[in-house]
């Protein structure tokens, strides 16, 4: 089955204690088919975020066992957490966290920087990434020079220069205004079908979530609707 | 190397606070290194005008025995040691020189200058006339610069020695020497054959002053010949125990000084990268999900301090050697027979000074990089992307 599912997870809990015990995640179990462009929905506080950083392998869960390729990875030291979030995994934010003082070819380049690449390889990568997000034109601009949405599509070719299996999205469009939105969506799904990349994004807005392949639902923790799309 | 990539931008994108942590560390590598040159030069001139002003060994009499009567074999034995160059045998009294309504109580060293310059350059030391004059045995007397000013004395001038029991005899000045030491002010030098008849003592003296190719091996020497032979052999080391003891102790305080200085500039190094890793909360954290490891973000913090470090030090090392120079041309306005005659700071520029400054605030800088980059490492990256 691990060779249909990229992602298994197996009564996941999260629990933060802080003097109150708040349980973020309660015994969630989610399987994610390769390729899937999946939607995360809830109110908030309920676990959304939480359930993403898991899958990202930025926390470590309470209790529970999350499978990347059929690798725990809750059983990871942190070097190799390091090394399975840099090939695997791809990172897109509300807020695009790129590094102010690098270009948009430079930020683009970051991932590969960071895995090893040589520098004029992973020039020429990240050059061929930010074209596909439409940025060819941008490449020597700075993050201050550059709108929200042009900085969103920079951290997309950012998330995706690796060629990741997974790519997580935390609500990637939600500093964005509707046609920017859009147009990040659409982008999206399009670099989704095109590389056969699993998506997983939690948002808030219901009318992008209707346009994925499947929508969770989280209340309180749990997976409250698991429904497929029809799109 | 992304580290240095994403170190260098950090630094660039800060530039006035890098200027100012860069020169807080230029001024103390500056500081130290005058300070470690004026004191080096400080120390060899001590040590020069210790060395070079008296002998390296004196042998004094046995204990209890006020001469060494047989002192041409213990010249011979000691002249055949090892390391030995030259050796100057002397009659040392108390007398008192008198000139006119002027008199001044001295210590009359009677020598052989021939002898008495191989072991000790007086002849460097002429104000006027020669040092040689005292070959002759005649009743010839030179005397320090401040003893003949005393006197109100001159070259040519008759003085009149006296001790208790013995009639009073003239000397006629024929030199005048100048040390810048306090010896200007208390000695007289005259030939030995005359002063040993002047005491009526025969021919005895007070000791013998040796000269030494190697100054550090006196302590070995001397031990030697006051062990084979029985009488009392002092090196140079240990007449001067005191100086050189209370010169160890400064230097530790000297170095309480650089320590305390270079963590002053270390606190800037430090200040500046707390606010780096403060204002670069979330990108930290995106680096961490990118994959970057702890030991990368400690890395990027610690090239930081370093990067920041040995520019402030090589300015440093520049400014200090621009400043010590400058020191080193100054002319002091002091009469020259005071500190050792010098008339300029004694500046010794050394290479290991600089060495050594360079990597005091290099270790005292990465040491101040270690904490804000200990911190970075330690972020979680969670928090540090959300805190945005």
């Amino acid at each position: 089955m691990s060779d249909t599912y990229i992602i298994q997870i197996k009564d996941l809990t999260k629990i933060f204690g802080n003097g109150v015990e708040i349980r973020a995640l309660d015994g969630v179990n989610l399987n994610i088919e390769r390729g899937e462009f999946l939607a995360i929905v809830g109110p908030s506080g309920s676990g959304k975020s939480t359930l993403l950083n898991q899958i990202g392998i930025l926390d470590t869960p309470t209790s529970g066992t999350i499978l990347l390729d059929g690798v725990d990875v809750t059983k990871m030291s942190d070097k190799q957490r390091s090394i399975t979030r840099n090939r695997q995994l791809g990172f897109i934010f509300q807020y695009h966290h790129l590094l102010p003082d690098f270009n948009a070819l430079e930020n683009a380049m970051m991932p590969l920087l960071i895995s090893g690449v040589k520098s004029s390889r992973a020039r020429e990568v990240a050059s061929l990434m930010l074209h596909e997000v439409g940025l060819g034109d941008r490449m020597e601009h700075r993050p201050n020079q550059l709108s929200g949405g042009q900085n969103q599509r920079v951290a997309i070719a950012r998330a995706l220069v690796n060629n990741p299996s997974i790519v997580i999205g935390d609500e990637p469009t939600g500093n964005l205004d509707t046609k920017s939105s859009e147009s990040i969506y659409e982008l999206l799904r399009k670099l989704n079908r095109e590389h056969k990349q699993t998506f997983i994004l939690v948002t808030h807005d219901e009318r992008m979530a209707a346009k994925t392949d499947r929508i969770i639902r989280l209340v309180d923790g749990r997976i409250a609707a698991n429904s497929h799309n029809s799109v | 190397m992304f580290e240095l990539d994403v170190a260098t931008r950090h630094i660039r994108s800060r530039r006035r606070q890098t200027v100012f942590s860069i020169i807080a560390v230029s001024l103390a590598v500056a500081i130290i290194i005058i300070m470690m040159s004026m004191m080096s030069g400080m120390l060899s001139l001590m040590m020069e005008s210790t060395i070079e002003n008296q002998p390296h060994i004196t042998v004094f009499p046995k204990e209890n025995e006020d001469y060494i009567h047989l002192y041409h074999g213990l010249e011979k034995n000691i002249l055949d040691r090892e390391d030995v160059e030259a050796i100057s045998s002397y009659f040392q009294g108390e007398a008192a020189l008198q000139y006119k309504h002027s008199a001044e109580g001295v210590l009359l060293y009677g020598i052989n200058p021939d002898d008495e310059n191989r072991v000790v350059n007086r002849e460097k030391d002429m104000l006027a006339g020669e040092f040689a004059s005292l070959a002759n045995p005649g009743s010839r007397i030179i005397l320090g610069f401040k003893l003949a000013n005393n006197l109100d004395v001159g070259i040519g001038d008759t003085v009149t020695a006296q001790i208790p029991g013995a009639e009073p005899t003239d000397f006629t000045i024929t030199g005048i020497f100048q040390t810048g030491t306090p010896v200007d002010e208390t000695i007289a030098f005259t030939n030995l054959e005359r002063l040993q008849d002047f005491y009526g003592s025969g021919d005895v003296v007070t000791g013998l002053g040796v000269r030494l190719s190697d100054v550090y091996a006196a302590d070995t020497i001397a031990s030697r010949i006051d062990m084979e032979t029985g009488y009392d052999a002092v090196s140079w080391i240990e007449q001067n125990s005191d100086i050189l003891s209370l010169l160890k102790s400064s230097e530790g305080l000297v170095y309480l000084i650089y320590i305390i200085i270079f963590t002053i500039s270390g606190f800037g190094i430090a200040n500046i990268l707390i606010m780096i890793v403060m204002e670069k909360v979330g990108e930290i954290g995106m680096l961490m999900a990118m994959g970057a490891s702890r030991r990368s973000i400690m890395l990027i913090f610690l090239l930081e301090a370093g990067i920041l470090g040995l520019t402030g030090v090589m300015i440093g090392w520049i400014l200090g050697y621009v400043a010590a120079l400058a020191i080193a041309a100054i002319t002091i306005p002091i009469p020259p027979e005071m500190y050792f005659g010098m008339d300029h700071l004694p500046v010794e520029i050394e290479l290991k000074n600089f060495i050594t400054a360079g990597i005091f605030a290099m270790v005292i800088n990465t040491l101040a990089g270690v904490f804000p980059a200990r911190r970075a490492s330690r972020m979680d990256p969670v928090e540090a992307i959300y805190s945005v």
